[in-house]
Formats: C-alpha cells, sequence, structure tokens
C-alpha cells in the first residue's frame, strides 16, 4: 500500500502534513511574488527599459516581454519536470526557487536604458526567460509534493494552500508596490523606487530556501525509487505515450485553458480594465483588487475541499460556465459605474491650475483640471505639453512629438468603491472555483514516476500562454474596435471575448471527457 | 455518450485544422493595411505560439476523441 494511503488521525501526521504544507506554499508564494512584480510594474519598467519615443511600442514590448515570461513557462515544465521526476521533487523545486529569486533580484539591479542603451532591455528579457524558466518548474514540483505527502480523500483541500499560493503572491505584490509607492512619493517610485520590490525578493527567497533545505523528499518518489521503478526517460514516457498523451490533451483542453483564462481575466485583466478602460485612480484600483483577493483567497480551500466531497469536475466546470455567462454584464457594470457620461457634474467645484516651468531647453506647461459630480464621483485631468523654448525648434518638430501627455484619474465615493470590491469579489470566486480543485485534479490523473513532467506541461500551456496573453490579446481586440487614433473605442469590452471563448470550448470538451472519480495516486 | 464523445471529435479536429488558414489570413490583412511593429510582434507571438499549441492539441484531441480513446472515462 502506498505511503499517503495512511490514516493521519493522528496529532503527529497531521502536524507533518502541515509542515510540507506551509514550506511547500511560502516557497510557491514568493515564486509567484516574484513573478508578478514584473507584469504589476509593466508601465514603469517600459519606461525604464524600452526607448520611450514610442509609448505604445514601449508598452507593447513590456507586454511581449511578459508574455516570453509566460511563454518559456512550459519550456521550464519540462526541464524541471524531467528532472523532478529522475531526481526527485524536493531538489529540483530548490532549485527553481534560486534561480526566480536570483532573476528578480538581479531585474533591481539592471541600470536603465538611458545608462547603458540596448543592453538594458536585452539584459531585463533575458531575465524575465530566467523567471519564465524557473516557475514552469516550480508549480508541478509544489504540487506533486504536496499531494504526494497528503492522504486519500483530502488531496482536493490540502493541495489547494498550494492554489492560494499565485493570489497571495499577487495580492502581496501589490501591496509592497503600494507602501513602497506611498511610502517614498509617486516621482521617487518612479526613478528608483520600483527597484526595491525587486531587490526585496532576495531576502524572502533566502528564507524560503533555508525552510525547503530542511524537508525530506516525497514519500512515493522516494519509495518508487527504492523499489527502482522511476523513469528512465519522462519526456519520451509522457508525451510519446499515447494513454499519457491523451491525459495531457484533456488536462490541457479540458481544465487548465479554460482555467487559465478566468484565472487572468478575474485578477490582471480585472485591474488592468479598471485603471485604463475605467481610469480608476492608481492606489484605488490596485486596492479595489487586493481587498477582493483578500476576500476571495479562502475559497480555494473551501472548493479544494469541496472537490474532495463531490469530485474535481463539476467544480471546474461550473466556474467557467457560470464566468462565461457572467463576464459581459459584470463589467458592463463596471464601465457604466465609472462612466463619467452618466454622471452630472457640479459646475461650480470645477477647478483648472495651470503651470508653467522651463526644464532646460524645454518648457513645461501643466494644466490640471479637477472635477465633481453629484454622486461624489471626481475627476482629474493632467496634461502635460512638453515643446522648446526656442520658436524655430519649436516649428521643425513633428506634430506627434508636440503632443500632450493626458492622464485621466477617476476616484469614486466609497458605495461605489464597495459595488466594484464585489464586482471583482464575483470574479475572484470563478478563479476559486476554477482553481482550487485543479492541483489535485492534475497530479490524480497521471501516474507517480512521470507526475511531475505530465502534470507540469499542461499546467503551465494552459495557465501560461493561454491565460498569460490574455491582456496582449485583449487589449489587441479592444483596440480594434477604435474608430481612429486618439478616439474612444467603440467596444470597451471586446477584450473580454477571448476569455470566454476559450472558456466555453475548455467547459464543453472538459464537461464532455474529463471524469469526475478521483483516482487513488497509488505508485 | 460515447457516440456524442467521437462526434464531437471531428469537430475538434476540423477546428484545429481551421484555425490555421484562419488566423495567418488575419495577420497578412492587419499586417498589409498597418506594417507597424506593434502589429508585427502580436501577430508573431500568435502564429509563433498560440497557433501551433491550438492547431495541434486540437488536432489530436480531436483524433483520439473520433477513434474512441475517451470512451471508457466515464464519470456518471
Amino acid at each position: 500500500m502506498a505511503q499517503n494511503v495512511r490514516d493521519v488521525s493522528t496529532t503527529e501526521e497531521v502536524t507533518s502534513t502541515r509542515r510540507v504544507i506551509a514550506a511547500s506554499s511560502v516557497g510557491t508564494l514568493i515564486e509567484w511574488y516574484d513573478f508578478y512584480i514584473f507584469g504589476t510594474l509593466a508601465k514603469i519598467i517600459s519606461e525604464q527599459f524600452f526607448p520611450k519615443d514610442n509609448p505604445t511600442a514601449a508598452l507593447l514590448a513590456t507586454l511581449a516581454t511578459f508574455a516570453a515570461g509566460f511563454v518559456i513557462r512550459p519550456f521550464g515544465a519540462l526541464f524541471f519536470g524531467r528532472l523532478g521526476d529522475l531526481i526527485g521533487r524536493k531538489y529540483t523545486f530548490l532549485v527553481t526557487l534560486v534561480i526566480m529569486g536570483g532573476s528578480t533580484f538581479a531585474i533591481g539591479l539592471v541600470p536603465g536604458y538611458k545608462t547603458i542603451g540596448f543592453f538594458a532591455p536585452a539584459i531585463v528579457f533575458l531575465l524575465r526567460l530566467l523567471q519564465g524558466l524557473a516557475l514552469g518548474g516550480e508549480y508541478g514540483g509544489a504540487a506533486t509534493y504536496v499531494a504526494e505527502h497528503s492522504p486519500v480523500g483530502q488531496r482536493g483541500f490540502w493541495t489547494s494552500f498550494i492554489q492560494t499560493t499565485a493570489t497571495l503572491g499577487l495580492f502581496l505584490a501589490l501591496g509592497v508596490i503600494l507602501i513602497v509607492r506611498q511610502t517614498l512619493g509617486v516621482e521617487t517610485f518612479g526613478e528608483w523606487g520600483w527597484r526595491i520590490p525587486f531587490i526585496l525578493s532576495i531576502f524572502l527567497v533566502a528564507v524560503s530556501v533555508f525552510i525547503r533545505m530542511r524537508m525530506s523528499e516525497s514519500p512515493l518518489f522516494v519509495k518508487m525509487k527504492k523499489e527502482g521503478k522511476t523513469s528512465a526517460n519522462p519526456l519520451a514516457e509522457s508525451f510519446k505515450q499515447k494513454d499519457n498523451l491523451k491525459m495531457v490533451l484533456i488536462a490541457l483542453l479540458g481544465a487548465t485553458a479554460g482555467q487559465g483564462v478566468v484565472w487572468y481575466t478575474g485578477q490582471f485583466y480585472a485591474l488592468s480594465f479598471l485603471q485604463n478602460a475605467c481610469n480608476i485612480e492608481f492606489v484605488q484600483s490596485n486596492m479595489i483588487i487586493s481587498i477582493a483577493l483578500l476576500i476571495g483567497t479562502p475559497f480555494f480551500i473551501v472548493f479544494g475541499w469541496l472537490s474532495d466531497k463531490i469530485g474535481r469536475k463539476y467544480i471546474m466546470m461550473a466556474g467557467m460556465l457560470i464566468a462565461v455567462i457572467a463576464y459581459r454584464p459584470i463589467y458592463t457594470i463596471m464601465y457604466n459605474d465609472a462612466n463619467l457620461k452618466n454622471k452630472v457634474e457640479v459646475v461650480e467645484k470645477k477647478d483648472v491650475k495651470v503651470k508653467n516651468a522651463v526644464k532646460g531647453a524645454d518648457s513645461l506647461i501643466t494644466t490640471i483640471t479637477t472635477k465633481t459630480f453629484t454622486d461624489g464621483t471626481t475627476f482629474k485631468e493632467t496634461v502635460k505639453a512638453k515643446f522648446p523654448v526656442n520658436p524655430a525648434l519649436k516649428a521643425a518638430l513633428p506634430k506627434d512629438k508636440l503632443k500632450p501627455e493626458t492622464k485621466k484619474e477617476v476616484t469614486l465615493p466609497d458605495n461605489l468603491r464597495y459595488k466594484m470590491i464585489g464586482l471583482v469579489l464575483i470574479q475572484v470566486i470563478f478563479v476559486t472555483m476554477v482553481y482550487g480543485p485543479i492541483a489535485a485534479f492534475l497530479v490524480e490523473i497521471f501516474p507517480t514516476r512521470i507526475r511531475y513532467t505530465s502534470m507540469s506541461l499542461p499546467y503551465h500551456i494552459g495557465n501560461g500562454v493561454f491565460g498569460g496573453l490574455v491582456p496582449l490579446i485583449s487589449t489587441r481586440l479592444v483596440e480594434a474596435t477604435r474608430p481612429g487614433p486618439g478616439l474612444p473605442p467603440a467596444d470597451p469590452l471586446a477584450g473580454l471575448w477571448y476569455p470566454i471563448l476559450i472558456a466555453s470550448v475548455s467547459f464543453v470538451i472538459g464537461s464532455l471527457y474529463i471524469s469526475n472519480k478521483t483516482n487513488n495516486m497509488d505508485a | 455518450m460515447s457516440a456524442i464523445k467521437r462526434i464531437f471529435g471531428i469537430v475538434w479536429a476540423l477546428m484545429g485544422v481551421g484555425i490555421v488558414p484562419l488566423v495567418i489570413k488575419q495577420a497578412m490583412k492587419e499586417i498589409a493595411a498597418k506594417p507597424s511593429e506593434e502589429n508585427w510582434i502580436f501577430w508573431s507571438i500568435v502564429i509563433v505560439v498560440l497557433m501551433p499549441i491550438i492547431a495541434f492539441s486540437l488536432i489530436t484531441f480531436g483524433v483520439f476523441a473520433l477513434k474512441g480513446e475517451y470512451d471508457t472515462l466515464e464519470d456518471v
């Protein structure tokens, strides 16, 4: 009988399982934190490391780097998954943690484009690839390790703690960024303060490595190794043998692809939508997401536990279906609640301030317009026009170089802020439904000898590629509805079609082909 | 249930085959209309990364389903 199939009713065994969960979760949480500070600071990174001449290209370049971080994840899954099935889970996910921490720390130290030119974006790009590679190896290892320590019938519950780490990692990233930004001030944060969240990572990783070094190897892997049953070639066994390949495909198309898009829509796209489509002020938008994430996180454990009782499939499929149906209505309410066209301005409270300054050979005119609305919403528009003081030089510049930089910020009153938190929370609940049970589902459909390799690939293609591309593809879909440069998009909700389509296909495939039965996961 | 699984196998395989010319045609159309750097980056990611994954996985999955490889995975 496999070692995990045991009675864990004794206090000692429960304590031991809890220690395994805690040690695995802390490391995985830090890896997610490392990974997400890059995405969350995409705009600043774009300004620091990519040429400023074309802001759209710079932002897209960052998004591409962001996507590269995701696209490389399946390769990390293959590389480290193979190692994990050959030499063991413990040492493999220890290595991924060190690579991740080192890369994140290094990003915080890379000089900007102004200092070292093209080398800056090139180095950042390479470090981002290393981050993706490390994350590709981490998650499968942690999920496998915890599942192989968990008793039968409680695997959904115990692995759900690993599932909370992705959201908590994002929460931690947002929290650290907000605290540093508020402490240093917006300007200093933009100049060098943004480096602190990256540099901080090295201390977090050091603590996590220390904890993980003290952990023992997975009991199922130890048993299998002792019996000489480990796979000689996990890659070939996982993807060349039809019986395993068909499970890899069903895991990808019927579960992880849909889960990936629901995950990214509910968390990253929601933040991007609040900031770019609704123009919600930076701190308020981040607070809305952070509070929703914090309230929603325990539901990962609730749905993980519930999946032990009623099966993984029903919960994951319900999450996808409800998300597909509810996305458009939810985002319509979010957009309308922040849309100034639906509000009545208190005209007498309008305030316009103009500041003139000369910086070197340039003249900078800043116009700040503040408007207040009857429902308590405030709107601040900052227009910065920069041009050479010398009229001849000014006349020689092309029109697009003279175009003023405009920043719009909407601050919602308390009642609408709470409503926004509620609307994001609903999306986080969808995330917990599809993501809470998925680690247990993935580890249970593959045998121990190739589990790390086999489960890592569909997870990282689904979550990393299908999910990770949500910001890029959704932004593009919205842009396609823009009637002309400078005009608002005709359909600001068009970006939702990508997650809706992928989650719909995943729902149909998952409902038809995935089994709701729980596998005993014997070696 | 097995018959439905098999019939849908044809749908998945056809979707996998159909997505390739659809994406390439759209990419060519948009790049020709506006050959900007951002257009090239976007379509390169879609064509090199996303499209092959979708096409390969849907076609292979569809063929497996059509052959009845998933008939035994019952849950009710």
